[in-house]
């Protein structure tokens, strides 16, 4: 096999290699919600401090309701205290399992995209997409911001293509010019 | 010049390939319910241990119904049979196989007669906490926002005698009573097609393979961030399907490895006399004092995935996620263990292992139902005894790790010290499992071999972790 013969086979198996990615990298039971995305179809977006969390039942749905302090808004009016539904939890001897809900500890900050009416408590618009944590560097005191759904690719229906583009440490002032950014393009539209 | 610039652009070429094909390999994980040890133990068995959230597999233990009442506005489910009778045959069909998959497994007590006939309904509210399993694909639901397009929510309890709706009271702590699956009819982007109408339908999500994947929590699974698993949190590209269709001689052809060997631990089979190795051991780190401090106890690393390789064609035979154990009165103990369960076992099978942390494809938050349910505590449930409690720590993922041999077997010699091949990261001791013997394998790695990829890149951010020291066995 010749030089040209070769680089052509490896470049052959580097593009079905990532041709093989494409098809595997998948999507989730979430469709694809982009930032700019997020940002129009919130309710509101904030950072916040989770206080507690605790169980409800209503109507027999087991759901777990997280009571933050508002921080900073970026978008909406909120109270200085909110509280979040996100469908699970225990109540009595119950147990609700449901994988891919967000779950919060107590002291933790995240920015949430929030989505539902203040009458109610709010949920977490597209509930992975829609949590992005805050982890503080204890030796340089830096903030950083991880998406939850940051390791996945989403399919985009947009472009019937996946895509990664989530928020994986990214620091928290580059983080908020771009939720500005993306804020102003919703406002906008 | 030529060659070496030849041969420098060829080795670049070749780990590209095999920084990209390479598996992302993590494992099964089960939902876990923590006992209510303030109950008698005759009803929570008197243990603060975890137990893995199960059902029962007496025969026609499990009834499960799917509600015919489909989203036709926008159309949800797509079929190729456009007749009314003939669209619910095809979905039913697809129904059908994919508790099959689950129920097809060789080595496990989860069988077909563990199931009652399928049946149907026309409530178009056939999902809810009402003990009736069900399949729901054109009821809305509270939880749903823009970009969620279906989830499983399982009800279990934490004592004996508990009830959901009409269903059975539990025989034991972890049980589960009530399971609905709900797919999104609301979302007019998103439609799923039967297997036989997914060719002519590109656009549409195969309806077996996300059932699959739901029936596993059905079932009481947690994630598996093993890309080939059907539990492996994201769903296959629309147009596309996981793994092969089930055939009648391999019903289970939609799962792997990790999502057989998984079932079997979870629904152990006393009659399978292949699927009986064990391996234990512990993921510590390199310097004790690198540990958290809070909450107190911590011994080990806390949620590395460790995986174990089949050492003949090194494909994922099962991936477990560590960090605990458990035993007696309990609680859990956050030491750094890990466990593998019902891996086959005996004369040309071994297994090569490795660690890394949840800092891939898949984050802690995508197995927080495994991790996150390990305690319970006076502040979580007032009145709860002092000895019985503890605190989950967060998931580590960020850890430098070293192995050490395990404990030697009676009579047993050591392993031999054998030579790292060029190119690995230093830190890299022989370990070794107990109940399973597997083959020295230093050499066997090839470039699409994860182990051999990540520790090249210790310290250097990429691949799908960052920064870490893989432990190995047997080296």
């Amino acid at each position: 096999m010749s030089f040209v013969e070769r680089r052509r086979f490896l470049w052959l198996l580097f593009l079905i290699g990532l041709g093989l990615i494409a098809v595997v990298a998948n999507a989730t039971t979430f469709a694809r919600l982009r930032l700019e995305d997020l940002a129009q179809q919130a309710s509101a977006v904030a950072r916040l401090r989770c206080l507690t969390t605790e169980s409800v039942r209503e109507q027999d749905e087991i759901w777990t309701e997280t009571r933050f302090e508002v921080l900073e808004t970026a978008k909406g009016f909120l109270p200085g205290l909110v509280a979040v539904r996100t469908l699970g939890g225990r109540a009595g001897h119950l147990q609700s399992h449901v994988d891919g809900a967000p779950r919060f500890r107590p002291g933790e900050e995240v920015y949430l995209f929030l989505w539902g009416t203040p009458e109610q408590p709010y949920r977490v618009l597209g509930w992975a997409q829609g949590t992005f944590r805050i982890a503080r560097n204890p030796k340089t005191g830096i903030e950083s911001i991880t998406q939850d759904s940051a390791g996945m690719a989403v399919f985009d229906p947009a472009t019937r293509s996946f895509r990664h583009g989530a928020f994986r440490n990214v620091p928290v002032p580059l983080f908020r010019a771009r939720l500005r950014k993306a804020i102003e393009s919703a406002d906008s539209r | 010049m030529k060659t070496p610039r030849r041969k420098i652009s060829a080795a670049i070429l070749a780990l590209l390939f095999a920084h990209f094909s390479a598996e992302s390999a993590r494992g099964y994980s089960f939902n876990q319910v923590v006992p209510d040890v303030r109950q008698p133990p005759a009803l929570s068995g008197g243990s603060a241990c975890p137990v893995r959230a199960h059902r029962r597999t007496a025969p026609d233990s499990i009834a499960v119904r799917w509600s015919t009442a489909l989203g036709t506005s926008p159309t949800t489910i797509l079929t190729q049979d456009q007749t009314a009778a003939g669209r619910l045959n095809e979905i039913e069909l697809a129904i059908q196989q994919s508790l099959g998959a689950w129920t097809g497994v060789t080595g496990s007590a989860l069988t077909p007669a563990s199931l009652a006939p399928l049946t149907r309904t026309a409530s178009t509210t056939a999902c809810g906490s009402d003990g009736l399993n069900a399949i729901c694909f054109g009821q809305a639901d509270g939880a749903f926002t823009p970009g969620v397009l279906a989830f499983t929510r399982v009800i279990t309890a934490d004592r004996i005698g508990e009830q959901v709706g009409s269903s059975a009271l539990s025989a034991e702590p972890g049980e589960i009573l009530d399971a609905d699956i709900y797919f999104d009819p609301n979302d007019p982007r998103i439609a799923y097609a039967t297997p036989q109408a997914l060719a002519s339908s590109p656009a549409a999500y195969d309806l077996e393979s996300l059932l699959t994947h739901e029936l596993g929590h059905f079932f009481g699974f947690s994630h598996s961030a093993v890309w080939s698993a059907i539990l492996f949190p994201y769903a296959p590209a629309p147009g596309t399907f996981a793994n092969a269709r089930p055939t009648s001689q391999q019903p289970d052809a939609v799962l792997s490895d990790d999502d057989r060997t998984g079932l079997r631990a979870l629904y152990p089979d006393a009659a399978n006399t292949l699927h009986t190795g064990t391996i234990a051991g512990r993921v510590l780190p390199a310097n004790p004092l690198s540990l958290p401090t809070s909450p107190p106890g911590v011994t080990g690393i806390f949620g590395p995935q460790v995986v174990a390789l089949d050492v003949s064609n090194g494909a994922v035979a099962a991936a477990v996620i560590g960090g605990w154990s458990c035993s007696g009165a309990g609680p859990a103990q956050f030491d750094g263990s890990y466990l593998f369960e019902h891996l086959a076992a005996g004369s040309g099978h071994s297994y090569l292992l490795y660690a890394e942390p949840l800092n891939g494809t898949v984050d802690p938050s995508s197995i927080s139902m495994a991790t996150g349910t390990l305690c319970r505590n006076s502040t979580s449930d007032p009145g709860w005894p002092p000895l019985a409690s503890c605190i989950v720590p967060t998931v580590n993922t960020n850890f430098t790790t070293r192995t050490r041999p395990g404990p030697l077997r009676a009579g047993e010699p050591p392993p031999p010290r054998t030579r790292s091949p060029p190119g690995l990261a230093g830190g890299l001791r022989q370990v070794h499992g107990q109940g399973v013997r597997p083959a020295y394998c230093v050499g066997n790695m090839s470039w699409a071999n994860p182990v051999v990829l990540m520790s090249r890149k210790s310290g250097v951010r990429g691949g799908n972790s960052a920064g870490v020291r893989k432990l190995m066995s047997n080296w």
